[in-house]
């Protein structure tokens, strides 16, 4: 019985780990490249909710699709604020961006409540489901962790395989060194900023995907502190490892559950999100950089 | 004593705020929000502005000091010999806590760097959040509300008094002590070992400074600070705390930006950022109801691409050869 | 010591000469004041609180002719500031509307935790302070004095819906309880778990889960496996619209489902894309289609003030602009300035102690129902509703004389 439902709860918190994974690779990434803490994450990630809300309840279009809208319109936001506000912060004390994203996020929220108003909204694409004997799977969260999977490994060929993406790694390694080798830093900067914000926006299609109610212009909050442990997590600066450290942080959410449902007396639930968020402390205590991170 | 000068303009403010708020009527509940923004400021700035490192899960340390008062409170005020002991009783509770909870992340967090420091401390503020509302501890998630234990110990007169006045004064002590404690740190031994930590923490090491320790210190004068003015501006003026409104990030991240507006690191940057971030929250909410964050945003992200140092590091710069620089650091 | 002394009477002499202005000066108007919250996680109850509050103003101004005090009648006008859903905000607007703006009652922003935040600030100016969106009972436990609820407690949501359930279906005896762990439906599931008790119902599943949560699986999964009947929680709106959703994911399907705030209201229906909010019921203070009306207030012996339904709504919609139904967050705010001018015109006078004094006697009937509170201030007249979805369209079905349509029950499948 228990294990069943352990087994059935893992399964639930594989596929929310891979979206929160997803989630989170363009925090680390605006992270590592210009080293900006982006406060403003979650108000992206409602960005990308309200695109795919927008798309599917007015113009019909699957959320499949606005996938790719997602992407295009989070660059295109990305671009706009880097050259509008970030670009003057580079050489800023670093903290300084900080403030500016802190803003951004409270523009965009702002902005979005006066065009949709502070409803609770959602969207129902009704696919279907699997039945597994221990689980009942929507096949839109099957959709949704494919997805994130595809576009992670899309991102890793990008980063590894084109010039461009050389270029990334290597403002990322040193960004004196990679001035000096010809590359131009400040377009890799607009680039990764863009890239990062897009990634944000699109991981928001996918949490819709997964999550299609309750989709609101404060609803980025929960994501930002998320996406901020599990970061460090996979160790900042690190995409990819902010994706494993997604799939860890889903499981241990979903699967702990279980385990101290068994403890009579005390709420079962709010301990396992808990323990989530103080995994990362015993993490940092043994390895101070995160899972994929670098002395 | 000319070392002592830049403290002039800072209590200088906070005595001209007093007053208004004392004087002229309907005022005080404004100073008060206005000192909350300062103090809280000026508190997080020590640890920060002398190390360079950025503690996100700050607001544990106001939220303990809330719990810390409320618990005080709840627990002693049937003991009527006690009288006014019950604050100072909350108020050690609250400094215990906080010092309990630095010590801690001080032990395990303080080895990490940059960064991974700052989000490991979200991780514990998040963590303590929900450990309090799934283990049942201290209430759980019906937290604590203790207007009703304040009367039984002070009758309604008194009670009114503490809530209204007492707490908000109380906020502007911890403020100008604040002050006192940075500035002092600044020109100390303490204050030239943290600049080494931050200029070049490896090199400090090697030179033989402890910088673990004076990070300690550091750290804890900052938490408990934050504590205090948790103990006072949430605990005792609200009279009542629940962990999902006290152990919110966002917290901290106004603690920075007021911090930032101002001028990190420098003496009178909190004040000034915490008189500007308040003071247009509060206009903007009373001439634009619904549409004020609408306009604050971008004030703030104008201010911050203006003056990139913040506001009174900007002034710095000007002043720097005047006679004036002595007065502004 | 002395600078005590000192304060005190200064705090004194100011609030003496407050009460003597507002006393001396010609009363011409009657001024609310409102910490509202339209922006930050309560907007939606902000922004209907504000419609409701509107709507019924501009009635007692327009069509009731405004405030009956010393024969003469005298308008009603509203203040109100963002406080942002933050308990800084609430302190600092609520003394600025009492001193600056010279206002004659503060509603409370919403939810327990703000008014309790601005309940000291309104004791200090011995200002009538009313509650319309704090449902906690606690409230009224500290000894506050100028604060009067509108809403009715928290620990009663359930109750009806559980008596609801025994009279259709005395067989089906396995309850789950799964609510949000804030303090307000924590309330109600105390509520509901002593009253499931008493029916004799048999609790297979009691649980919490945090605020803000996103994902509800872990929980609903262990809910499943207990197999109720019956399953009653909920906590706000975007968890109400997530609760019902993940159910239909895991496919529980239950033959009753009542959910706390969220489940009332019309974007609930549309959030869930229609089909999966079919049979959803939730308990509310006020619905759409009640029948309170002047004839039922006099059968009952109240007295009846304030608008009809059809009336509410319509003023509702221009105070807003938007073509938008009120919900219950409205009805109680718009309700509550109907209380405050009954109370006003019982007693002749608009000074805050005697009007808390008329409330606390106050009893009648208004499109919200009835109104009554206890010597604490907290609300024990009204009555709650349970409405249900059906095809698209909200019926209460509970009480029976209150009902607009027929229990739909077992729920239809998800």
């Amino acid at each position: 019985m228990i294990l069943q439902l352990l087994a059935g709860n893992l399964i639930h918190g594989l596929l929310l780990g891979g979206v929160y994974g997803l989630a989170t690779m363009g925090l680390s990434l605006i992270f590592g490249v210009m080293n900006v803490v982006n406060v403003g994450h979650g108000a992206f990630i409602m960005v990308g909710a309200f695109i795919t809300l927008t798309l599917f309840s007015v113009l019909g279009i699957s959320p499949v699709l606005a996938i790719p809208v997602a992407l295009l319109m989070g660059m295109a936001l990305g671009f706009f604020f880097f050259y509008t506000v970030m670009r003057r912060l580079i050489k800023a004390p670093e903290l300084a961006s900080l403030l500016a994203t802190f803003a951004i996020g409270i523009l965009l929220e702002e902005v979005v409540k006066l065009i949709f108003g502070a409803d609770f909204r959602g969207y129902n694409w009704g696919l279907g489901k699997i039945v597994l004997p221990i689980t009942v799977i929507p096949l839109s969260k099957i959709y949704a962790f494919i997805g994130s999977i595809v576009i992670a490994l899309f991102l890793y060929f990008w980063f590894s395989k084109t010039r461009l993406g050389t270029a990334v790694r290597a403002v990322v390694e040193d960004s004196e060194g990679a001035r000096v080798c010809g590359v131009n830093v400040g377009w890799i900067y607009a680039l990764s900023f863009a890239i990062g914000i897009g990634l944000t926006v699109m991981s928001g299609v996918m949490l819709t995907m997964f999550i299609p109610v309750g989709i609101n212009p404060y609803m980025g909050g929960v994501y930002t502190l998320k996406a901020f442990v599990i970061a460090v997590l996979g160790g900042l600066s690190s995409p990819y490892g902010a994706f494993f450290a997604g799939l860890i942080f889903g499981l241990i959410e979903n699967g702990a559950y279980v385990l101290f449902a068994q403890i009579p007396g005390v709420a079962p639930f709010p301990l396992t999100v808990s323990l989530a968020f103080w995994m990362l402390f015993f993490l940092l205590l043994i390895k101070p950089t995160g899972l994929l991170g670098k002395k | 004593m000319v070392k002592y000068y830049p403290l002039i303009p800072v209590l200088a403010i906070y005595l001209v705020m007093f007053l208004i708020g004392f004087y002229i009527e309907g005022m005080w509940q404004m100073v008060a929000l206005l000192a909350f923004y300062c103090a809280l400021g000026q508190s997080w700035n020590i640890f920060m502005g002398m190390t360079g490192y950025v503690d996100f899960g700050y607001v544990t340390f106001i939220a303990l000091g809330t719990y810390g008062m409320a618990l005080g409170i709840s627990y002693t005020h049937q003991y009527e010999w006690l009288g006014i002991g019950i604050i100072f009783i909350g108020l050690i509770l609250a400094l215990f806590l906080a010092s309990l909870s630095a010590l801690l992340e001080s032990f395990i967090a303080l080895r990490l760097r940059g960064a991974y420091f700052a989000i490991a401390c979200i991780g514990i503020n998040e963590g303590l959040k929900h450990f309090i509302e799934g283990a049942r501890i201290w209430g759980g998630s019906d937290g604590i509300i203790f207007y009703g234990a304040l009367i039984q110990a002070f009758g309604r007169e008194t009670s009114n008094h503490l809530t209204a006045f007492w707490a908000d004064f109380a906020v502007f002590i911890i403020a100008a002590l604040a002050a006192i404690l940075n500035i002092y740190y600044m020109r100390s031994k303490i204050g030239y070992a943290l600049t080494a930590v931050r200029e070049d923490e490896d090199a400090a090491k090697v030179m033989g400074i402890n910088t673990t320790k004076y990070k300690t210190i550091a750290f804890l004068t900052s938490g408990l600070l934050g504590a205090a003015v948790g103990a006072f501006a949430w605990g005792v003026k609200l009279a009542h705390v629940y962990p999902g409104d006290v152990f919110v990030i966002h917290y901290t991240i106004e603690c920075i930006v007021v911090v930032l507006l101002g001028g990190a690191g420098t003496l009178l940057g909190p004040v000034v950022g915490g008189l500007v971030y308040g003071l247009s929250k509060y206009w903007l909410a009373v001439v634009l109801p619904g549409f004020q964050l609408l306009v604050f945003a971008p004030i703030i992200i104008i201010i911050i691409v203006v003056f990139p140092e913040g506001i009174i590091g900007f002034v710095k710069q000007k002043t720097k050869s005047t006679p004036l620089a002595r007065y502004i650091i | 010591m002395k600078k005590c002394y000192l304060t005190t009477g200064i705090i004194f002499l100011v609030l003496f000469g407050f009460l003597l202005t507002t006393n001396a000066l010609a009363v011409d108007k009657v001024v609310i004041g409102h910490p509202a919250c339209l922006s930050g996680k309560y907007a939606k109850a902000g922004e209907q609180a504000i419609g409701g509050i509107k709507a019924c103003i501009d009635w007692v101004n327009n069509v009731y002719g405004g405030v009956l005090i010393d024969g003469k009648r005298i308008p009603v006008k509203y203040k109100y500031y963002d406080s942002e859903s933050k308990k800084e905000g609430v302190t600092s607007l609520i003394e600025r509307l009492i001193t600056v703006d010279k206002v004659n009652v503060v509603f409370s922003s919403y939810s327990s935790g703000l008014t309790l935040a601005g309940a000291p600030v309104a004791e200090r100016y011995n200002m009538l302070y009313m509650d319309h969106g704090g449902a906690s009972d606690r409230i009224f436990q500290q000894g506050f004095q100028y604060i009067v609820q509108t809403i009715g407690p928290g620990s009663k949501y359930h109750v009806g819906t559980l008596n609801m359930f025994n009279h259709f279906d005395p067989k089906a005896r396995r309850v789950a309880l799964a609510y949000e762990d804030s303090e307000f439906a924590r309330m109600t599931m105390r509520g509901a778990e002593e009253h499931a008790t008493k029916l004799g119902y048999k609790i297979v599943f009691k649980r919490t889960y945090p605020k803000g949560v996103t994902d509800l699986t872990p929980l609903l999964s262990d809910l499943k496996a207990n197999k109720p009947d019956i399953v009653i929680g909920g906590g706000h709106y975007e968890d109400g619209q997530l609760f019902a959703r993940q159910m239909s994911d895991l496919d529980i399907n239950v033959k009753g489902l009542s959910l706390v705030a969220s489940a009332t209201l019309p974007a609930y229906y549309k959030a869930l894309g229609g089909r999966t909010a079919e049979g959803v019921m939730g308990p509310s203070h006020w619905e759409y289609g009640v029948t309170y009306s002047a004839e039922g207030a006099k059968k009952v012996g109240l007295d009846w003030i304030g608008p009809d339904q059809d009336e509410f709504v319509s003023r509702f919609k221009k105070a807003l602009g938007k073509d938008m139904i009120p919900d219950y967050h409205a009805a109680e705010a718009g309700a509550q300035v109907l209380a405050y001018v009954k109370a006003a015109e019982n007693i002749n006078s608009l000074a805050p102690d005697k009007v808390r004094a008329a409330l606390g006697k106050l009893k009648f009937m208004s499109f919200y129902g009835g109104w009554d509170v206890d010597d604490t201030g907290m609300q024990i007249g009204h009555s709650m509703v349970d409405m249900q979805w059906q095809n698209g369209k909200r019926f209460i079905v509970w009480p029976l004389e209150a009902a607009t349509g027929k229990l739909v029950y077992p729920k239809p499948k998800f």
